[in-house]
Parts: C-alpha cells; sequence; structure tokens
C-alpha cells in the first residue's frame, strides 16, 4: 500500500495530465473506429440486400416468412432488386421459361420412345402383345387398346398458389416441380378417364375434335378443382392405332376412302343424270310451247286464208277446185322423186301393178 | 456523457437483436411450426410471420411442410367383381392439415414416412374398391353407366377414413386413376379381335359403298324419269290448250266445209307427196288427163 502510494506520488502533475490525455486520445481513436465500423456496418447492410433476378428466373421477397405482394405482383421480373437482408427478408427464386408458357405431357397412353428415337420421328417395333410394364396404352370405351397422349401448355395465373401451394418432396425448397407434377397427374387422368367413354373409331378420327375437347375440359376442371394457380392455354392430343394392328386399321382407312370415293362418284352421276334430265324436260316443255304457237298461229293464219279465198270459192267452185288442185299438182310432181306414168290399157281397163315390199333390204348376189 | 450514450445505444441495439433471435421466430409461406414446450406440443402456427417463443430449452421449434405432396402407387393387378383382371395405378395428392398430430407419429424424414404409410393404405383401399366393380363401370360409352370419377370418390373416402381413424393428422386433397390396363396375356387377344373388327370393317365399307352408290344412281333416274314425265304432261298440257285455241276458230271454215276439206286435202297431197315418194299416175289424173285427148296412134307403146 505504502509503495502505492510512493509510487502515485512518484509521478509529477504534467506526467499524470500527459496519461489522461492520452488515454482520452486512444478513447477517442476507438469511437471513431467503432462509428466507422458501424457506418462500414450499415453500408455492408444496405449493399448485401441488393440482389439480381436472370432472365430465365422470378424472385418472391418473404417478409418474416410472408410474400411481399399479391397476384402477379408477387413476382420480380429480370433486373436488379433490394430486400431487407435476413432475417427480415428471404429472396426465393423460380426458375422459368422466357415466354412464361410451361409444358407437361401425359406419360400413361403412349409405347416406349427413347428420346433419340423421338427426335428422329421413329418407332420402336411392336410385339405380338403389349408390355403394360413397359409400352402404356388407354382403354376405350369399346373395349380396344390404342395409345393416346396428351401436350398440356400452361401458364400460372396465381403464382401464390402454385408455389407454396404444392411441394415435390423436397422440404422447404420452392419451384415449380410441385404444380408440374399435379399438372402431369391431372394429364394422365384426363386422358384415361376421357378414353374409357370414347369409342376406338371417334378417338382416331376425331372429326369433330371432341375427344381432344374433351381432355382439355376435364384437365381445366381438374386444375381448377385441385387450385393448382395455372391457366391452360393449349391442349394438344395425338391418338394411334396398335403398332400391332397398324396394317389393318390403314386398311380400314383404304375401304372407308373407297367407300366415299364410291359415293362421292355417285353423288356426281346423280348430278349429271338430272343435270341431263332437266335440260331434257325442259325441252320437252319448251317444244311443246313452240308447236302450240306454231299450231294457233297456223290455224290463224290458215282461217284468214280462208276467209280471202272464200269469196273466189263461192263464185266458180269447180273452177277453184281445178285451179287450185292443177297449182298443187305441179308442185307436187316437180317434187316428187319418181314419177311413173301407166297409161290406160286398150280394153279400158285399169292397169294392175304388182309391188314386192321387203322391209329387210335385198342382199346383194354374192355369186 | 455523449459518448456514454452512444454506447449505450449501441449495446441496447445489439440487445434488442439478440433477444429478436432469442424470443421470436418465422413461419414461412408454406410452412407450418408446432411448438413444444418442454418436449410438449404446445401451439401449432400454419400462417405465415414473426411470432414469440420463450428460448430453449423451454420451448422448441419442429416445421413441417404443408404443401400438397404428390406421389402414385405400383402400376398392380386388381380383381374385379366380373371376374376379369385390370391394371390401375392411382396418384394421390396429400397434405398436413393437423401439424400436431402428424409430428409425433412421422418424426424424422416425414414425408417419405408418411408416403409410405399412405401408399399402404392405398393399395389395400384400391384392391377393395376397385374388387366391388365390373369393367363396364370403368369403360363404357354410355356416360350414365361410367363410375371412373365414382370409383376415385370411394377410393379417396376409404383411405381418408384409415387416416382419420388414426388421427394421422393428414388430409388427401385429391386422388385420381394414373393409368389402367389390361395384363399382357389379355392384349394379344384383345388385339385378336381388333383385327377380326377391323376385317369386318373393310368387308362393310366395301359392301356399303357399293350399296350407297347403286342407290344413289337409282334415285337419280327415278327423279330423271320423273321429270321426264312431268315435262311430257305439260307437254301434253300445253297441247291441250293449243288445240282449244285453235278450235276457236273452226266457225271460219264452218262457213264452207267444202272448201275448208278441200284445202286441207290439198295441203296433206303437198306435204305427203315430197322429193322420195314414188308417184303413178295415169291419164285420168290431172294434169295428164290432158293425154288422154292426144291422138290414139301414141299409145302403141302400151303394154
Amino acid at each position: 500500500m505504502s509503495d502505492h502510494e510512493h509510487h502515485d506520488h512518484s509521478h509529477s502533475p504534467e506526467t499524470h495530465d500527459a496519461s489522461s490525455q492520452a488515454l482520452s486520445e486512444a478513447l477517442q481513436s476507438s469511437f471513431f473506429i467503432v462509428k466507422l465500423a458501424m457506418g462500414a456496418l450499415l453500408i455492408v447492410i444496405l449493399v448485401s440486400g441488393i440482389f439480381t433476378v436472370g432472365p430465365q428466373e422470378k424472385a418472391i421477397v418473404l417478409r418474416f416468412g410472408k410474400p411481399v405482394g399479391s397476384g402477379t405482383n408477387l413476382l420480380l421480373g429480370a433486373g436488379l432488386h433490394w430486400a431487407w437482408p435476413q432475417p427480415v427478408d428471404e429472396v426465393v427464386k423460380i426458375p422459368v421459361t422466357p415466354t412464361g408458357n410451361l409444358q407437361v405431357r401425359s406419360t400413361v397412353g403412349w409405347y416406349f420412345v427413347t428420346p433419340e428415337q423421338e427426335v428422329a420421328g421413329t418407332e420402336p417395333p411392336g410385339g405380338a402383345t403389349l408390355n403394360p410394364a413397359m409400352d402404356g396404352s388407354v382403354i376405350t370405351a369399346d373395349r380396344n387398346i390404342i395409345h393416346s397422349r396428351a401436350t398440356v401448355t400452361y401458364h400460372i395465373d396465381d403464382p401464390r398458389a402454385a408455389i407454396f401451394n404444392f411441394g415435390a418432396g423436397t422440404n422447404h425448397s420452392f419451384n415449380l416441380e410441385g404444380v408440374s407434377n399435379a399438372l402431369l397427374n391431372a394429364a394422365n387422368n384426363a386422358i384415361v378417364s376421357t378414353a374409357a367413354r370414347f369409342n376406338v373409331d371417334d378417338i382416331l378420327t376425331d372429326s369433330g375434335g371432341e375427344y381432344q375437347a374433351s381432355i382439355k375440359r376435364r384437365i381445366t376442371d381438374m386444375a381448377d378443382a385441385e387450385h393448382l394457380g395455372v391457366a391452360i392455354d393449349l391442349v394438344e392430343v395425338r391418338s394411334v392405332a396398335p403398332r400391332q394392328l397398324a396394317d389393318v386399321f390403314a386398311l380400314v382407312n383404304s375401304a372407308r376412302q373407297n367407300r366415299e370415293r364410291l359415293v362421292t362418284d355417285a353423288l356426281a352421276e346423280q348430278q349429271r343424270i338430272l343435270n341431263t334430265a332437266s335440260a331434257q324436260a325442259n325441252s320437252v316443255t319448251n317444244e311443246a310451247e313452240t308447236a302450240r304457237n306454231n299450231f294457233v298461229q297456223s290455224v290463224k293464219s290458215e282461217a284468214d286464208a280462208f276467209n280471202k279465198l272464200l269469196p273466189q270459192f263461192q263464185s266458180n267452185p269447180r273452177l277453184y277446185e281445178e285451179m287450185e288442185l292443177a297449182k298443187v299438182m305441179s308442185v307436187v310432181l316437180t317434187n316428187v322423186q319418181d314419177k311413173i306414168y301407166l297409161p290406160q290399157r286398150a280394153d279400158g281397163q285399169p292397169r294392175e301393178l304388182r309391188l314386192q315390199l321387203n322391209r329387210e333390204p335385198q342382199q346383194p348376189n354374192q355369186r | 456523457m455523449k459518448k456514454n450514450a452512444v454506447t449505450l445505444a449501441v449495446a441496447a441495439l445489439l440487445l434488442v437483436i439478440f433477444a429478436l433471435l432469442l424470443f421470436t421466430y418465422q413461419v414461412r409461406q408454406s410452412e407450418v411450426v408446432v411448438v413444444a414446450t418442454f418436449g410438449k406440443p404446445t401451439d401449432t402456427r400454419t400462417e405465415p410471420g414473426l411470432y414469440f417463443k420463450w428460448p430453449w430449452p423451454v420451448q422448441s421449434l419442429y416445421r413441417f411442410d404443408q404443401r400438397v405432396q404428390t406421389f402414385e402407387d405400383k402400376f398392380s393387378e386388381c380383381y374385379l367383381a366380373d371376374h376379369s383382371t385390370l391394371l390401375a395405378s392411382v396418384y394421390i395428392g396429400w397434405h398436413i392439415s393437423d401439424a400436431k398430430a402428424f409430428y409425433p407419429k412421422f418424426q424424422g424424414g416425414f414425408i417419405d414416412a408418411a408416403q409410405r404409410q399412405l401408399e399402404g393404405m392405398l393399395r389395400t383401399a384400391k384392391l377393395q374398391v376397385v374388387g366391388g366393380h365390373n369393367l363396364a363401370d370403368f369403360v363404357n360409352s354410355d356416360a350414365t353407366q361410367l363410375k371412373f370419377s365414382e370409383i376415385e370418390k370411394q377410393i379417396q373416402a376409404s383411405v381418408q377414413s384409415q387416416l382419420d381413424a388414426n388421427n394421422y393428422g393428414i388430409t388427401i386433397e385429391f386422388l385420381g386413376f394414373k393409368k389402367i390396363g389390361l395384363p399382357e396375356k389379355v392384349t394379344d387377344a384383345v388385339f385378336e379381335r381388333m383385327k377380326a373388327e377391323r376385317n369386318k370393317y373393310i368387308t362393310e365399307a366395301q359392301s356399303e359403298g357399293d350399296k350407297q352408290a347403286a342407290m344413289i344412281k337409282s334415285s337419280a333416274e327415278r327423279q330423271a324419269a320423273d321429270l321426264l314425265n312431268n315435262a311430257e304432261a305439260t307437254a301434253k298440257r300445253i297441247e291441250g290448250e293449243g288445240n282449244a285455241e285453235a278450235a276457236k276458230t273452226l266457225a271460219v271454215f264452218q262457213q264452207n266445209p267444202d272448201l275448208a276439206i278441200f284445202l286441207l286435202q290439198l295441203e296433206a297431197m303437198k306435204s305427203s307427196l315430197n322429193q322420195k315418194a314414188t308417184l303413178f299416175f295415169d291419164e285420168r289424173t290431172p294434169p295428164f288427163d290432158l293425154f288422154s285427148k292426144l291422138p290414139a296412134a301414141n299409145s302403141s307403146y302400151t303394154k
């Protein structure tokens, strides 16, 4: 104690002031460093909140776990954005396609094709039977087996539902895999359940598009009922006969085409017959009209002529008759091809003529 | 004094941050958190946000994914009520609806464990429900006979009742057939039947085409004959109308029937003795009756 007191008293007042000043300066510089560090920390905090969103992705900000925004505003597009650093905000990035359109293709109704065969447009040969473990198929209402598949194009119209309501077995990670799986199941179910109420020919021809429309309706209904948060844009369905029966199905098509051709030809022939008959009928009625007009006109002309000739006739009927007969005979004898004069027999009796009449022309003499 | 205030503020801020980390927790969208007090579940948080808790070891948190998870069972054979066999695979969409009930049953890897449990229940329910139906309930062109959706609902109800009975805290959101098919040994017979059907259609198409074409042609010929017959009838009517109109001039000719008949005879003679006619005549036929006035010597060439 005494040493200590001795020690304290051994320092001069100038020395004590110098020490205090040094301590004060050290504290000041320490506070300055702390303030500098706090400022730097603040800057680091602010800068760390900046994040970028690429062209192939969307981002969602979770503030204390809750998505910021609603509807499609929930999704942040490509560019530079800022959020509070964790644990206040959490940025979740979702991979998307450039157009925003997504696709799933049903997996259950088609035979096994490798990706290489799919690209090349070729198909593996079918065996005598269909192996259900390998090759997919659907059963039609008339209990036939065919292949059918649907390609569904869709977009997300409710991101909150699509991203946060469906998982894909991966705990707490966010993506569109869960909703994609759910939609794939809906597409598979739609193919199977719709084929089950259509006959094979209705599916394969699907001339009215009813089969495809029914599948789209089923997928849309299921997406709505399951609140997938997606909108179905397009459903393309392709259906084919089993490869094992491709030849015989082609022959049926050919026979049906031939039937259509026969009917089309017959309809053309029908049109030709009716056109000809119509023309003939018109001709008959027109000719009748013309004949009537001519006849009526002719009779009127004759009546007029009769009225004019009657006074002459009445003045001397015999003379008139002979004159008119002579005039007509002159015309007749001019026109007649053969004129044969048969003078009266000496005994005053008429000359007898014998004519050999035969409908068939006489055969020339071969000899 | 000012420096002390800054120090205190910094210290207070650090304390607040530390306290927040220690006494609060977040629930993310899609999560459900079970709060256990001294190991016993006491609270469940399903809505996202910031919540208070006592620090460990008083309270512990157990987080679960409450999103809908989908999985499917195996494509397996089911025996139907009509003794036929059908292959079927069913998919299911489920989620944790009661985390407090779910948590003690599936601790650790809970999704896989829950799905293993569900798969067993699903297989049992599928075999029972499908086995109570005929093939016509699955495939039928008569929509009123088809029970596809009804069967799916029956399986879902069966699985849900098993889950509820065991209080698993799981709800089935949707269930449907992913795939149905026929066993491989049956497909051979189906293909043979389909082939026979196709051959029948080929024959039908051929005969039907001939039949339709013949019907169309005969119908056309009948219609054509009708057209011509109608035209002939119309022509007759027109002719009759012409005759009736001509008859109105009969009174003119009745003034002197002899002249009328004479004129008609002249006209008939002109018409009948045309260029291809052959006329035999003797000296009594005018104007050749002039021959009879010739001298008798000229008659020497008569036979």
